[in-house]
């Protein structure tokens, strides 16, 4: 894909929010189907499946939940992250399984494989999983504190990564996604960072350390790549998403701005107790993330932020202008105070 | 019991394992020969003071085992009890849990739950003023007691007669006036509305004064005059030498020895008097502060000497299991079973049966709850492959010797934190013992069937009467 040349951010605002309570119960992670429409991997097992428009709930027949809690096939203890193929099958891993199951997006079970240990192909606390361009499958090995790659059938092919706090070491890794080129990212989850790798593992930069401010992290959960190549985190610790440029320079953050999904007021909507609670204290706290667990951002620029304490996903919509030579000067050296 | 039939006299190392079964939920082997190279003195200076070890680190459940039903919150407390690099920290807090008893059962609000635990972990070694200024101020027991519903205008006493009831001085030691008085320098004392559970989850709650809500007439409480404010009532509450005599016998009775259930301190003495006296001493001396009272507890030859006369809560029962064998040492689905166990056996943490909070002593036991008590340590140890079962036997292989039968029985109740047991259940481990022949891995054979003798051994030792006591 030709990349642009420079691009205007024009704004990032929030649009709404799917899910609630007994629906999206502590979501882990999303997926969009070719079907279009929205699976969220909740930590109990179950997959909700969410249409846009969020009219429905788990009372449709056509769209009841699929997944399940158990440790049979197709069923999850642990789930903790969720991707989707080309052929519009999901894959989801087990943490507490030290596993990877694919199901059709009906919920029926396709395949599963892993097991437990540290040898080559073995998993311990398996995490967030991403695709690279041949659908090999790179595997967070969180408690051996290193990368796998795995063919699709779950054929070991390469590992990398060991525990440690320096360049290409881990602690706890978490989230893992790819861009473009096939550079690998990786959350250095008890090392309060994101690292970046060649395809080959070989270690390129890192962003962030532990702290709160713009570009630090506590705790960072899920990452993503979208088109334009920016990269973002789930700041678990610190409830928020940060972005950054494929630099890792950072460029926004989000800290939440819900308001009911459509599925929430309906609920509201016939109970009068909860609407006269609300109407007795602060909305404030309503709106931000807590403990935000995945972010996804579709190629469209829509990017959904799994709120997994609060039990919904906030979905925001980027948007930007691509930019040629003519708009938008070479990078400088330094900073300047011109004004023009 | 005949305590002393194991022949294993009282020494610095049974002192230890002792002081850890009462301020902490037990040992592991390793951990106890460290304590005993630092030494009683200084290990009971440790754990008095959590501040100098590392703070328990809640990020692994965070990652793992974050959720709000209150099952989840009373597995995790159970890891924090077995795992916590600060064990004194987790057993304040359930000490504070079983004497100012609030039940999840009524607000099913975790989040105030949660904190009010944190809250007993972070102020439970502080004086008593303080304690129970924080405690009127927790919007849990606001709640459980209905102080949110004690207004100026419609006083409710629920608070106020618990807090010189239960919570401080003991029946027979105030007036209804008294009560009447209490309750209303509580008045306006409530908490901030939290967002309901639907349709985002719970939120939390913080504690909230309104000063427009609050009786400021002149009032009588405990012979004194005044215009009292709530932190005025705990004033004079923590200077009544009832309040010391109160508080000090829930400490004699939770870190010493079994005494009768509360409600009936009024009418049976302590069963020690003096130490109880001893432990007002250091109330008086310390301004109320629990942590000095207690470093006078831990060294008194009267605690000393208590080994194996409590009866374990099953909490203390359950944590002190999973602490030995080691099968929790990282955040597992299977923490939720603990809940359940405890729960099963008569204690659900969180969720005391009422305001008295659990009976305690010979009445956790009865034949349904023995069965589960007696059925989950055996279960847990029973699990070949758990890191603690595997350090008792890398312990017990330790000299390469071969172990008698006699040496085997001696040397696992040791390990297992020198148990004392009676004459009959260290027959029956002699037994068991000569079965294999005592233990042995200086064969082939052996080495295969020792691990399954010391299994054998350990099943057996928690499966004794002696194993339900601290």
């Amino acid at each position: 894909m030709v990349k642009p040349y420079g691009m205007l951010r024009a704004g990032f605002p929030y649009v709404k929010c799917l899910g609630m309570r007994r629906v999206t119960n502590h979501p882990m992670d999303l997926a969009i189907g070719l079907d279009e429409l929205i699976y969220v991997v909740c930590r109990g097992g179950e997959i909700a499946r969410l249409m846009w428009d969020d009219d429905g709930s788990w009372d449709v027949p056509d769209r009841e939940p699929i997944g399940g809690t158990g440790t049979e096939d197709g069923k999850f203890t642990w789930p903790v992250a969720m991707i989707r193929d080309k052929d519009g099958h999901l894959h989801i891993s087990d943490e507490a399984l030290h596993r990877i199951t694919t199901l059709t997006t009906s919920g029926e079970f396709v395949s599963k494989w892993g097991e437990y240990g540290d040898g080559d192909g073995q998993l311990n606390h398996p995490s967030s999983i991403a695709f690279d361009a041949e659908e090999n499958v790179l595997v967070v090995d969180t408690m051996n504190h290193r990368i796998q790659k795995f063919t699709k059938k779950g054929k070991f092919i390469s590992k990398w990564g060991e525990y440690g706090d320096g360049p290409g070491q881990f602690n706890m890794p978490w989230g893992i996604a790819l861009d473009d080129c096939g550079d690998i990212y990786v959350g250095d989850w008890r090392n309060h960072r994101i690292q970046k790798f060649t395809g080959e593992g070989d270690f390129v930069f890192q962003i962030g350390s532990l702290g709160s401010l713009d570009g630090e992290f506590y705790k960072p959960a899920g990452i993503t790549i979208d088109c334009d190549d920016d990269i973002y985190v789930a700041d678990s610790g610190n409830n928020r998403i940060q972005q950054f440029d494929a630099n890792g320079r950072f460029v926004d953050k989000f800290i939440g701005d819900a308001t009911l999904s459509v599925m929430a007021r309906d609920y509201m909507l016939t109970n009068a107790h909860p609407n006269r609670l609300r109407e007795m204290t602060t909305l404030e706290p309503a709106k931000r993330l807590r403990s935000p667990r995945s972010v996804r951002v579709t190629e469209l620029g829509r990017m959904f932020v799994v709120d997994y304490g609060s039990y919904r996903v906030q979905v925001y919509q980027k948007e930007v202008v691509h930019l040629d030579s003519t708009q938008i000067t070479p990078p400088m050296r330094s900073p300047t105070l011109a004004v023009v | 019991m005949n305590k002393l039939a194991t022949k294993i006299a009282a020494n610095e190392r049974s002192d230890l394992a002792h002081l850890m079964r009462r301020a902490g939920f037990g040992t592991t082997p390793s951990e106890l020969d460290a304590f005993v190279v630092r030494g009683y003195e200084a290990v009971v200076e440790d754990i008095l003071n959590p501040e100098t070890a590392p703070a328990f680190e809640s990020d692994l459940i965070d990652r793992y085992f974050s959720g709000e039903p209150i099952y989840m919150s009373s597995g995790e407390w159970f890891f924090r009890m077995a795992n916590s690099p600060r064990p004194l920290e987790e057993k304040i807090a359930l000490f504070w849990h079983h004497v100012f008893a609030t039940g999840f059962s009524k607000s099913e609000h975790p989040p105030s739950m949660i904190r009010q635990i944190e809250m007993f972990r972070h102020f439970g070694l502080s004086d008593m003023r303080t304690i129970l200024v924080e405690l009127a101020k927790d919007p849990a027991l606001i709640y459980w007691l209905d102080n949110n519903e004690n207004r100026r205008e419609e006083p409710n006493e629920n608070f106020g007669r618990e807090l010189l009831e239960l919570f401080s001085m003991g029946v027979g030691n105030y007036s209804e006036q008294d009560i009447k008085t209490a309750s209303r320098a509580f008045t306006g004392w409530t908490f901030t509305q939290p967002l309901p559970v639907y349709p985002n989850g719970h939120f939390m709650t913080e504690f909230l004064y309104r000063d427009d809500d609050h009786d400021d007439s002149v009032n009588t409480f405990l012979n004194e005059e005044g215009q009292f404010t709530g932190e005025d009532i705990v004033d004079i509450i923590v200077k009544q030498e009832a309040t010391a005599r109160f508080v000090c016998r829930h400490l004699y009775n939770f870190f010493v020895s079994d005494e009768p259930q509360v409600p009936a301190w009024g009418t049976t003495p302590p069963q020690d008097p003096e130490a109880v006296d001893t432990l007002v001493n250091a109330y008086f001396e310390s301004s109320g502060e629990i942590r000095s009272i207690l470093r006078v507890l831990f060294n008194s030859e009267f605690f000393k000497t208590s080994r194996f006369e409590r009866i374990k809560s099953p909490a203390e029962l359950v944590a002190g299991t999973i602490k030995l064998t080691g099968t929790h040492r990282f955040p597992s689905p299977q923490l939720l079973d603990l809940d359940t166990a405890a729960t099963l056996m008569g204690q659900q943490l969180y969720n005391p049966p009422t305001v008295e909070g659990w009976h305690t002593g010979k009445e956790w036991i009865d034949g349904g709850a023995l069965n589960e008590r007696v059925d989950f340590a055996v279960r847990e140890m029973a699990n070949p492959s758990a890191p603690g079962i595997q350090e008792i036997i890398t312990d017990l292989r330790k000299d390469d010797e071969p172990l008698s039968p006699e040496r085997f029985v001696e040397k696992s109740l040791d390990i297992l934190g020198s148990l004392e047991v009676s004459s009959k259940t260290y027959a029956a481990l002699l037994d068991c013992a000569k079965v294999s022949g005592g233990l042995d891995f200086n064969s082939e054979e052996s080495i295969n069937h020792g691990p399954e003798s010391v299994h054998r051994m350990l099943q057996i030792i928690a499966a004794s009467p002696e194993y339900q006591f601290a």
